[in-house]
């Protein structure tokens, strides 16, 4: 299919390919695609898709629901047969009213005030890892920190035991590569029979965590408790104000969410905090930057690089007419270094002033739910940092994911060293 | 840059208990832990700049400024 648009359109470079991920989000392309009049058009697959890629632009995208659709094809790049796409569907590919009704479901969990009743929880599994760390001379900062701090911490809201923490982190990690270029699982893995079209990232893990999210909401019937799977189910049993469906995409969500992208965020965070030591000494000597430190740890790692919208109706946007069906996809990689919305936008910055960055989101109705707690685990993660007036040391180069989704970290080995 | 003051309102059919406003003007906004329903607290005052930030930067388009308190001169 071509596009839209009566003349030709600009023709985007390449930016879809999972592998040019891998050494470095490809910074230099995107420049370019902002540097171009109007929207580009970019090939992918059978049906390319228009690259949204300035700040003011996502905002627009993300602002507008009514015109650019999160459930009419799905969020991510690629297109799904229609029963694929119902199979899959979770809240992040709702509209409204369906969207309203299950976001409200959760929301309560996550609002300011209610997500700073976890500070002390946070605090103790941050503790908890960071001696360890320290105690072992340092590791690989993924898998001594940066992965199982939000995996914790997301499992204690839910409800489930901290025993199967590593199981989900497998889990997670397994979902994460549909994303990329490589699939290790055979499709019966975890004793799936469930055709891989139809599970959430083509992953046979997808079929293991709904399974783990349905044994949790059994026990939950059987012996409710203070946790967000009980309130779930509780809403399940309450005039099905939520479905059998929809109870375990949320599941499978919240897991997936809370922590593969937290886990980005401290992952990149670390490694430019051993690359700028003068930012971390700035943040050491002063905990009022704690905040905006925490802030620009998050624009810097972009943990999620793009969400796709597509166009309801015929519309325009940047002076590009647009087409209803037509794919749109927003980079926040791109729209966190555009030079029209920050000074510098490539200079790590703990003191950066308004930093209205776009990985959460570019702020419509689907804006991060988790915002709230991701901010709260890295700036007790830095708190507790600057307390034991340690600094990271890099040693090697990280092993990143081929993902044009998640700016994945695998691993990167740090170590601990004095106030800088 | 204007002091005036203004009067805010939330549209509680549009929030979506994103939060925004409760972290932005925490003396103003309170979002319901049950319903995560955003509400106006107090006198629901703000200088008219920094009520522009919240409007602007609410998910849910929710949002809105009700009354000039006092007309800018
Ligand atoms: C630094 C960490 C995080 C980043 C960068 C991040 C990023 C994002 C982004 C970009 C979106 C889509 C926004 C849009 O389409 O407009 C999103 C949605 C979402 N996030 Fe996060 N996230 C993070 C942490 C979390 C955590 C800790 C949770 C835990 C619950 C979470 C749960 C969700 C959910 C449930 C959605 C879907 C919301 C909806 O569709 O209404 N996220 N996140």
């Amino acid at each position: 299919m071509s596009p839209s648009a009566a003349s030709a359109p600009t023709l985007a470079p390449e930016i879809a390919d999972p592998r040019l991920y891998l050494d470095s989000i490809p910074h230099e392309r995107f420049a370019q695609i902002r540097a171009m009049p109007g929207l580009a058009w970019h090939p992918y697959e059978d049906n390319g898709f228009w690259a949204v890629t300035r700040h003011a632009d996502v905002r627009a995208v993300s602002r507008n629901p009514k015109v650019f659709s999160s459930a009419i094809g799905h969020t991510n790049l690629w297109d799904l047969e229609a029963d694929a796409l119902e199979a899959r569907r979770s809240l992040i590919d709702t509209d409204a009213p369906d969207h309203t009704r299950l976001r409200r479901m959760v929301a309560g969990a996550f609002t300011p005030k209610n997500i700073r009743r976890w500070e002390d929880a946070v605090r103790e599994i941050t503790v908890e890892l960071l001696d360890e760390f320290l105690a072992e001379g340092g590791g690989d900062w993924v898998e001594m920190v940066a992965a199982p701090l939000p995996i914790r911490v997301i499992l204690s809201m839910l409800g489930v035991p901290v025993a199967d923490a590593d199981y989900l982190v497998e889990l997670s990690n397994y979902l994460v590569e549909g994303t990329s270029d490589t699939q290790s699982l055979p499709p019966d893995a975890f004793g799936n029979t469930t055709e891989l079209r139809l599970l959430p990232f083509n992953s046979p893990a997808s079929h293991a965590l709904f399974e783990y999210g349905d044994e949790m909401r059994a026990k939950r019937r059987a012996e409710p408790c203070d946790d967000l799977v009980t309130h779930l189910v509780k809403a399940e049993a309450d005039g099905g104000r939520i479905s059998r469906h929809e109870y375990r995409h949320l599941f499978h969500l919240l897991v997936f969410a809370g922590n593969e992208t937290t886990r980005t965020a401290i992952s990149h965070g670390a490694m430019a905090l051993a690359a700028h030591p003068d930012q971390w000494q700035r943040v050491v000597d002063d905990p009022a930057l704690i905040e905006p430190a925490t802030e620009e740890i998050i624009r810097w790692a972009t943990p999620v690089l793009h969400m796709r919208r597509t166009a309801a109706v015929d519309c325009e946007l940047a002076g590009t007419p647009i087409a209803a069906g037509d794919k749109v996809v927003m980079w926040y990689a791109s729209a966190n270094r555009d030079e029209a919305a920050y000074t510098d936008p490539f200079r790590f910055d703990v003191g950066r002033g308004d930093n209205e960055h776009f990985a959460f989101g570019g702020g419509g109705p689907h804006l991060c739910l988790g915002a709230f707690l991701a901010r709260l685990e890295v700036s007790v993660l830095l708190q507790e940092m600057a307390a034991r007036r340690m600094s990271l040391e890099q040693r090697g180069e990280p092993v990143r994911m081929a993902s044009n989704f998640v700016h994945g970290v695998l691993s990167v080995e740090m170590a601990p060293g004095g106030a800088p | 840059m204007s002091a005036d003051l203004v009067r805010v309102a939330v549209d509680s059919e549009r929030c979506i208990g994103g939060g925004q406003c409760e972290m932005l003007e925490p003396e103003v906004f309170l979002v319901d832990d049950d319903e995560a329903i955003s509400s106006v607290i107090g006198s629901g005052e703000l200088p008219r700049d920094r009520a522009d930030v919240v409007v602007h930067r609410c998910p849910g388009a929710a949002i809105s400024i009700v009354q000039p308190q006092r007309p800018s001169e």
